[in-house]
């Protein structure tokens, strides 16, 4: 056989290149997609938003990236989920209200279906079309029947949780009506859960075997890593639930103000910022005794551990993508789904004697020890005081639209960054965003229908100016956002808000706040400001014709002004029964009584 | 857990000075005596046993009476009080027996019957922690507080002054003074949470004897040291209910009567023990335990039951529930 000439090989090779190159160049270009989505972590709760909670794995992420001070969630979980994963209103996307509180006059309703609906795209099914490989790990919560999961949204890989909230360990859940949580792997319903399961561990474990899986085609790929973690129960390893003994005995309005004094020297709130007032149900721990102060300072100890050990495990998935040479070519987006947990989820579910849920916790979820908490069995969350130091500076906390319930952190990093490294963006962001920025990212967009059905308009707007470093914020002063969930509504644009909440967070009327002057929403402006407030309520109006809003008859926080006490303001030294400095006798005018 | 419930923790671990429930019979305390509490915790045991055997159960030596059988039913009432030093854990307590003894004793054919009743020799004990966590001074100590590996040094001291007769070997003071030194061990295996707590204890201890010279009309009583090494492995079956198993070892305390030398001793004994809370301030422990014996009639016999009641308090927890109305 006659040997091919050098010649021929060459020309043969020039020929492949000549042929490949645009192809094989673009999709070299495109970068991985890394979006880590923290389940109830709060926007202080980070060590580059001002924490004491140690993130060096997450840190790092800022130091080389954008953090996001403007950036908003919605004030609970499915509701973000499906934006993120949408792009769409949630009034459209089918979580017009959570499954588990959809109000009588919204059943049946389009956009109120409680779960992902079938008339939205989701961002894995167009990444996919686009050529991308979609994994997905850890919390769902958008739906359970197999057309709803995720290997029928888009994602081609996944370990999932498809309940909003679950134990760490097990599937024991917290209801007797469904004694199991439900898993899926890779479109399959689990009958039971891998060996040495711990749900931070496993999901990272499961996500970077996903991604070494199909690492040889060479085909980008977008990670959707939705820890479970911290949302409550706080469920740890035992080596990760003592590394804060006794550091939060000192209160929590002592570690708002040692987050607030951090937050301003790293320049994430401005100076002169106040905080917010504590909730005036919530004691100033000044007048608890040190074994109160030291059982909840514990629970906000393992709250702390649960940050820290998913930073670890963050660490282990960005060692790998350095490890494997991909880190270099990932976008790693970082933020928390909503305002950090203040209300008591155990107590809502299992709380009353006598009934189903509290015989179930009563076998399931009865070990109050504190030494046993961690353990399965367990269940702590750390409660309305420490909620409000994960959301420093603001005001109250998740299921609310105060922007303790909306504002979260974020950190973005990797190749489509153009931003200085370590630099903080004050400018507005929205979930909803992260859709068409993600589109624009992996060179597609976002199409006008699918098989025929027309899709809904995005919510959001692709951030590549502000990515590029062209503008700060990619919305003018006309922009606005809004959100309404379990009743509670507000609207954002520019430096104003607008909000409506249930009494007693509330007032039952429109509020407005200039965010600028008043970041921590103290001083409502409504009545002061009428032409403002008229202006803003047009914004709200025209935001719930346009999606369909159809406010709740029904709702969890209903009879919350019949519960809570008397709402009182937050005067600082009131009452001075307890504030006042005492009066102490001098030395030289005391004296032994007299015989 | 509402805001008060670690007041409910607390007042729990008031049960540590259940440590209490000792008893000199079969010289062996039972397991959990030696966990640590809030400094400023006081207890009050009160002890009832029921022993047979041929040895004086109020005499810690356990000088064996070959062919001898006694039926003893001893009662011990006590004060202990935690405190700290330094930043150790202490305790100081004293513990007084009182009770019966009746017994026969055949020698040569012939059998002869004694009894003695009254109080016995009030024992002094004191114990320092010096290895293992650091006194819970308060509260949110007691909520911390998990024993690990800790180990004390202990020691006892019994004052000569219980009923005696030196006309008769059965008695229930011993004439002399005695005591011991020990170092209690206590060892944490897996969690520190009630109702899955398991602890290995061990108390190894050295008994002193002084010399009783007026034994039997006026005869001089030398007893050497005797080695002790009691175990327990004790375990949690509920919150409020724990069980152990003991084993105790024996040797040395060879006794001599004016210069003439009896059998040193080696002996192995066991044991049952359950213990229940009965409430924050009292605790149950009930129990049983018994020589593992040979044939051999100079080895010693004993057996026994024991109940015991311990009530602890601390001004704190008891103000509390003052204000609670419990």
């Amino acid at each position: 056989m006659k040997k091919p000439s050098i010649t021929l090989i060459a020309s043969l090779v020039a020929a492949l290149f000549a042929v490949a190159p645009p192809v094989h160049a673009q999709q070299a270009k495109r970068p991985n997609i890394v979006m880590i989505v923290a389940d109830d972590m709060g926007f202080a709760d980070l060590g580059s938003y001002g924490s004491e909670i140690r993130t060096p794995n997450m840190d790092a992420l800022a130091k080389a990236g954008v953090r996001f001070t403007n950036f908003y969630t919605h004030a609970s979980s499915s509701p973000t989920r499906s934006m993120l994963l949408t792009g769409v209103d949630t009034h459209l996307n089918g979580l017009g209200n959570m499954d588990e509180w959809t109000a009588p006059n919204q059943w049946g309703l389009d956009g109120y279906e409680g779960v992902l609906n079938n008339r939205v795209a989701t961002l894995p099914q167009l990444l996919k079309g686009a050529g991308y490989h979609t994994y997905m790990v850890g919390k769902w919560h958008l739906g359970k029947n197999p057309d709803q999961i995720p290997a029928a949204r888009g994602f081609e890989r996944d370990f999932t949780l498809l309940d909003g909230a679950a134990s760490y360990w097990d599937m024991t859940n917290f209801t007797a009506a469904a004694p199991k949580t439900v898993f899926t792997e890779n479109g399959r319903y689990l009958t039971r859960l891998p060996e040495d399961y711990y749900a931070t561990k496993t999901y990272t474990d499961k996500m970077i075997g996903f991604i070494d899986e199909s690492r040889a085609d060479g085909k980008p790929f977008f990670a959707y890593v939705a820890h479970q973690a911290p949302h409550d129960p706080y469920h740890l390893p035992k080596d990760w639930r003592n590394r804060h003994v006794g550091e939060y005995d000192k209160g929590w309005d002592a570690v708002r103000q040692e987050r607030l004094k951090k937050q301003i020297e790293l320049g994430i709130t401005p100076a002169g910022t106040k905080l917010a007032e504590r909730m005036w149900f919530i004691p100033d721990p000044v007048v608890l005794a040190p074994a109160s102060r030291a059982i909840l300072g514990k629970k906000m100890e393992l709250y702390a551990g649960m940050v820290e050990n998913l930073d670890h495990h963050v660490g282990r998935l960005v060692d790998h993508l350095k490890s494997i040479g991909e880190y270099e070519n990932t976008i790693f987006i970082v933020f928390g789904d909503n305002g950090a947990e203040g209300t008591d989820l155990f107590k809502m579910i299992a709380g009353s004697p006598g009934s189903r849920d509290y015989l179930w916790a009563a076998a399931n979820w009865s070990q109050t020890n504190p030494n046993a908490w961690g353990d399965p069995g367990s269940y702590i969350g750390y409660g309305p005081m420490w909620a409000q130091v994960s959301m420093t500076p603001f005001s109250q906390y998740k299921g609310w639209v105060a922007e303790g319930g909306v504002r979260n952190a974020l950190i973005l990093s990797g190749p489509a960054v153009k931003r200085p490294a370590g630099s903080i963006n004050h400018g507005l962001m929205h979930v909803a965003d992260f859709m068409p920025t993600l589109l624009d990212v992996a060179g597609t967009s976002y199409p006008k229908s699918i098989a025929g059905k027309d899709l809904p308009p995005l919510a959001g707007k692709s951030w590549g100016p502000m990515l590029a470093g062209k503008v700060d914020s990619v919305r003018t002063d006309k922009d606005y956002l809004a959100w309404e969930i379990f009743g509670n509504r507000a609207v954002r644009q520019g430096d104003w808000k607008l909000r409506w909440q249930w009494k007693p967070y509330g007032t039952g009327e429109w509020e407005l706040f200039d965010l600028k002057a008043d970041p921590v929403e103290r001083s409502d402006l409504a009545a002061k400001q009428p032409d403002k407030l008229k202006a803003m309520v047009a914004l709200w109006d025209d935001y719930a014709r346009t999606n369909r809003v159809i406010l709740p008859s029904r709702g969890p926080f209903e009879t919350l002004v019949d519960v809570l006490p008397m709402r009182v303001p937050d005067d600082p030294g009131f009452p001075p029964l307890i504030y006042k400095r005492q009066f102490v006798p001098p030395k030289d005018m005391m004296a032994d009584p007299k015989p | 857990m509402n805001k008060l419930s670690w007041s409910r923790l607390v007042a729990a671990s008031l049960a540590v000075v259940g440590a209490l429930a000792s008893t000199q019979a079969l010289a062996q305390v039972p397991g959990r005596f030696y966990w640590h509490g809030l400094v400023g915790a006081n207890g009050v045991p009160l002890i009832f046993n029921s022993l047979t055997g041929n040895s004086n159960p109020f005499d810690p030596s356990h000088q064996v009476t070959p062919n001898a059988s006694f039926d003893a039913t001893m009662a011990m009432m006590g004060y202990a009080k935690m405190f700290a030093l330094g930043d150790r854990s202490a305790m100081a307590a004293i513990i007084l027996p009182m009770g019966r003894i009746s017994g026969d004793a055949s020698l040569a054919g012939r059998t002869a019957s004694q009894s003695a009743s009254g109080f016995g020799d009030p024992m002094l004990e004191f114990a320092v922690n010096v290895i293992g966590p650091k006194a819970q001074r308060n509260i949110p100590d007691v909520l911390r507080y998990e024993p690990g590996f800790s180990m004390d040094l202990l020691a006892d001291l019994a004052l000569p002054i219980g009923e005696y007769n030196s006309n008769q070997a059965l008695n229930i003071g011993q004439n002399r003074w005695y005591g011991r030194i020990g170092a209690p061990i206590v060892w944490q295996l897996g969690d520190w949470v009630p109702g899955r707590r398991t602890t290995l204890e061990f108390l190894p201890a050295v008994w002193l004897f002084g010399d009783n010279t007026d034994y039997l009309g006026g005869q001089r009583l030398k007893t050497d040291p005797m080695f002790q090494l009691d175990a327990h492995l004790t375990r949690d079956f509920t919150e409020h209910f724990w069980g152990a198993l003991d084993l105790s070892w024996y040797t040395g305390g060879k006794a001599s009567i004016n210069g003439v030398a009896g059998e040193k001793l080696n002996n192995v004994g066991g044991g049952l023990t359950l213990g229940y809370t009965i409430n924050s301030n009292l605790n149950l422990t009930v129990g049983y335990k018994s020589t593992f014996n040979s044939s051999s009639p100079g080895e010693l016999r004993m057996d026994g039951f024991m109940i015991s009641l311990v009530y602890g308090w601390h001004p704190l927890i008891e103000g509390m529930k003052r204000l609670k109305n419990e």
